[in-house]
C-alpha cells in the first residue's frame, strides 16, 4: 500500500470547530485533500425566516462567537438597506470603533489557536491575556462577553458609557506595546514559529483571486483589495488607514498581514474617537420590509461577509442567505495543502482563521 | 507549487536575525512576564473566592418585580427562543394576577424582554451562576424569578424618529415617550362594538364611548373604543383580539 486515505476531524486536535479534512498521504507527504464540512449545520437560514427583524439580532452573533459583532452588524446593515433606514452619525462611529475592536479579539483568538496548532503554549496564553482586555471593554459597553447583541435596526443599542473612551485609550496604548515587544519576540524572533509558518501552505496571487477567497488569506496572497476602502460603508471612508498586504502568499505572509491589521485597527479606532461627535444613536426602524431585496457586505476578519435578504412585506424576512468568508477558504485547502507533509496541516489549515459556526450555519 | 517557494530567497528579516536574537529575544520576553507576575498580583483570580467585577449593564438571567409588571405580553412577544410564558399566580397583595415565567435553560441573555418592557418591571439581573442539578430547576416561576430591583438595572434604549432626524434634531426618546409611541388605529366602518378591546386592555386606555347613532336591528346605541395614548403601552393586545380586524398599529415615524 503506498497511498492511502486519513481522517483528520472532525474531533482532532487540528480542527478548529467540527470538520473534517481527508488526506491523501504517500507516506509523509500529501497527495489529495477534501474539506468536508456539515457537521455543524443548525438551520439557521430557515429558522430565521420564522422570526421577526428584530429577534434575528441575537441569533446573528451565533454565527461565529469569535467575531460575534461583525455579524450582527452585518445583519442590521442588511435590513438597514432593504427598509432604508439612514442611520445617524454617532451610531456609525460607534459601530466603527466596536467592530474594530472586534477585529482585534478575533485576530488575537486566531493567534492564540495558532499558537496551540503550533505547540506554543505560551502564545495562547499571551494573547489571550490580551484579548480579555478588549472583552472588558465590550462587555462594559454591550453587557456580555462574548455575543454582544449590540448593534440595532437603524443604529446601536446605548451610546457609549462613561470613561469608555479613557479606558480603550490605556488598551490600546498597552496593546499596541506588547505587540511591538512581546508578540515579536514570541513568533517573529522565534525559530520554531518561523519554520513552521515560512514557506508553507503557498496559495498564489491567481489561486486566490480564482478561488474566491477573500480578507487577509487574500491580502496575503498580495492580492490588494479591502472592503473598507473600495466599498466603503459606515464611516470607513472618513478615516484614513493601510491596507495590509504581504507578497509571499505562504502562512507566514497571512500572520503578518494579521498582525499589521491590528495595528491599523488601533490607529481607526484612535481617529473615530477623535472625530466622533455627541448626537442621537438609534433611529426608530418601521416594523414590515417592503417587497424588494437588498444585500449588505463588510469585512469580516475572516474575509468578506455578505448577507443577502428576501423581503415580502411582513415583518418577517422571506429568505436570508448567508455568504461566509471561510466556506470557500476552506475550499482552497487542497490548493495550498498537496505538496506539503502531514506534519505541516495543523499550521497551515490553522492559518486560514476558520470557524464552522457561520460556514455551516 | 510549493517546491517553487521553497526556491525562493526568504524575507529579508529573517537573514538580519542573528541565532542569539532567535533565542535570546523570546526568552527575554518570557522571563519579563515571569518576573512580574511574581511581583506583583498575577492576571488570573481564584474564581470561586475572588469574582470579577460586573459592569451595570451586565445581562444575567432576566429578573422581576411583580408589582410592576401590567400584563402586558411584550416580554413574551419579543423573546426570540419563546421561553416565557404568562401563569397565572395568587399573589399575596396582588390576588389573582398573570405575570411571567421563565424557562431559563433555553434563555439566551438577550436582554430584549427587559428593553421592551414599559415599566421597567422585567431587568436583567447580574446572576451569572445558573447551573442546577435537575432541567425542572431552571423553570422559573414568577415567585422565584423576583429579583431586588436596583437603579442602573433597567435596560434604556434611546431613540429618535427618522422624521425628527431630517429635521435636524438631536434629543433622543426614552422608551415610553409619546413621539416614538406607536398608536391604534381604528377603522370605524368594519367596528361592531363588542368591546373585547376595551375589556382586553391591561392598563385601562380604551373606553368605549357613545356615537349617538342607534343599530335599526337590535335598537342598542352604537358603541366604539376611545383610546388614551398617553395611557397605551402598544402592546397590540387589542389588535391581536379584535374579531373584524378593524384595529391598526399606526407606526410614529
Amino acid at each position: 500500500m503506498t497511498e492511502m486515505w486519513m481522517n483528520m476531524g472532525p474531533q482532532h486536535p487540528m480542527t478548529h470547530g467540527l470538520w473534517n479534512l481527508r488526506v491523501k498521504v504517500d507516506g509523509e507527504k500529501i497527495t489529495e485533500a477534501q474539506p468536508v464540512i456539515g457537521y455543524l449545520h443548525r438551520g439557521w437560514e430557515k429558522m430565521v425566516e420564522a422570526r421577526d427583524f428584530q429577534q434575528i439580532i441575537p441569533m446573528a452573533d451565533r454565527l461565529c462567537y469569535g467575531s460575534s459583532m461583525t455579524w450582527s452588524h452585518l445583519y442590521c446593515r442588511t435590513i438597514e438597506e432593504l427598509m432604508d433606514v439612514e442611520v445617524p452619525e454617532r451610531a456609525q462611529w460607534i459601530r466603527v470603533i466596536v467592530c474594530e475592536m472586534q477585529r482585534i479579539a478575533s485576530h488575537l483568538m486566531w493567534l492564540a489557536a495558532v499558537g496551540t496548532d503550533l505547540g506554543s503554549y505560551t502564545i495562547f496564553l499571551y494573547c489571550m491575556r490580551e484579548r480579555e482586555l478588549f472583552l472588558d471593554q465590550l462587555m462594559n459597553l454591550t453587557g456580555a462577553r462574548m455575543t454582544y447583541n449590540y448593534p440595532r435596526i437603524g443604529g446601536v443599542r446605548n451610546d457609549l458609557p462613561e470613561n469608555f473612551e479613557r479606558d480603550t485609550l490605556r488598551v490600546l496604548n498597552l496593546f499596541e506595546k506588547r505587540l511591538k515587544t512581546e508578540y515579536e519576540a514570541l513568533c517573529d524572533k522565534t525559530v520554531s514559529y518561523r519554520m513552521r509558518m515560512e514557506n508553507t501552505g503557498y496559495l498564489s496571487k491567481a489561486d486566490a483571486m480564482n478561488l474566491g477567497v477573500t480578507g487577509p488569506n487574500m491580502r496575503g496572497s498580495g492580492v490588494d483589495f479591502d472592503i473598507r476602502r473600495d466599498d466603503p460603508y459606515e464611516k470607513y471612508d472618513e478615516v484614513d488607514f493601510e491596507v495590509c498586504v504581504e507578497q509571499e502568499g505562504d502562512s507566514y505572509a497571512r500572520y503578518r498581514v494579521r498582525m499589521r491589521e491590528m495595528q491599523e485597527s488601533c490607529n481607526i479606532i484612535r481617529q473615530a474617537f477623535k472625530k466622533m461627535r455627541p448626537g442621537p444613536v438609534r433611529v426608530k426602524a418601521p416594523r414590515n420590509a417592503p417587497k424588494k431585496t437588498a444585500f449588505a457586505h463588510v469585512e469580516d476578519p475572516r474575509g468578506e461577509g455578505l448577507m443577502y435578504v428576501v423581503g415580502d412585506g411582513t415583518n418577517q424576512p422571506y429568505r436570508l442567505k448567508v455568504r461566509s468568508p471561510i466556506f470557500v477558504s476552506v475550499s482552497a485547502a487542497p490548493v495550498m495543502l498537496i505538496g506539503e507533509k502531514v506534519a505541516d496541516v495543523p499550521a497551515i489549515m490553522g492559518s486560514i482563521d476558520m470557524c464552522l459556526g457561520e460556514t455551516d450555519r | 507549487m510549493a517546491e517553487e517557494v521553497k526556491k525562493r530567497t526568504t524575507y529579508r528579516s529573517r537573514k538580519e536575525l542573528k541565532p542569539r536574537l532567535y533565542i535570546g529575544d523570546p526568552m527575554v520576553a518570557v522571563f519579563r512576564t515571569l518576573v512580574r507576575t511574581t511581583i506583583n498580583r498575577p492576571n488570573t483570580i481564584l474564581y470561586p473566592w475572588e469574582k470579577l467585577i460586573m459592569p451595570d449593564c451586565f445581562r444575567g438571567r432576566p429578573g422581576i418585580r411583580l408589582e410592576k409588571c401590567i400584563e402586558c405580553k411584550k416580554c413574551v412577544k419579543i423573546c426570540p427562543n419563546q421561553c416565557i410564558q404568562m401563569v397565572p399566580i395568587d399573589h399575596p397583595t396582588l390576588g389573582k394576577v398573570n405575570r411571567p415565567q421563565v424557562y431559563v435553560a433555553r434563555c439566551m441573555m438577550c436582554g430584549y424582554c427587559a428593553e421592551v418592557c414599559p415599566t421597567n418591571a422585567m431587568m436583567v439581573t447580574p446572576e451569572f451562576e445558573l447551573a442546577a442539578y435537575t432541567r425542572s430547576d431552571l423553570m422559573f416561576d414568577p415567585f422565584k424569578l423576583q429579583y431586588e430591583h436596583k437603579p442602573g438595572y433597567e435596560v434604556h434604549s434611546p431613540m429618535i424618529t427618522p422624521s425628527e432626524l431630517k429635521a435636524g434634531k438631536t434629543e433622543s426618546h426614552d422608551k415610553g415617550d409619546m413621539a416614538i409611541k406607536d398608536t391604534v388605529e381604528l377603522d370605524p366602518k368594519k367596528c361592531i362594538s363588542c368591546q373585547r378591546c376595551a375589556k382586553t386592555c391591561p392598563v385601562g386606555a380604551i373606553t368605549m364611548a357613545d356615537t349617538g347613532e342607534v343599530n335599526p336591528k337590535t335598537n342598542k346605541p352604537v358603541k366604539r373604543p376611545v383610546f388614551d395614548n398617553n395611557k397605551c403601552v402598544s402592546c397590540e393586545q387589542c389588535v391581536e383580539v379584535c374579531p373584524k380586524s378593524c384595529l391598526s398599529m399606526k407606526e410614529a415615524m
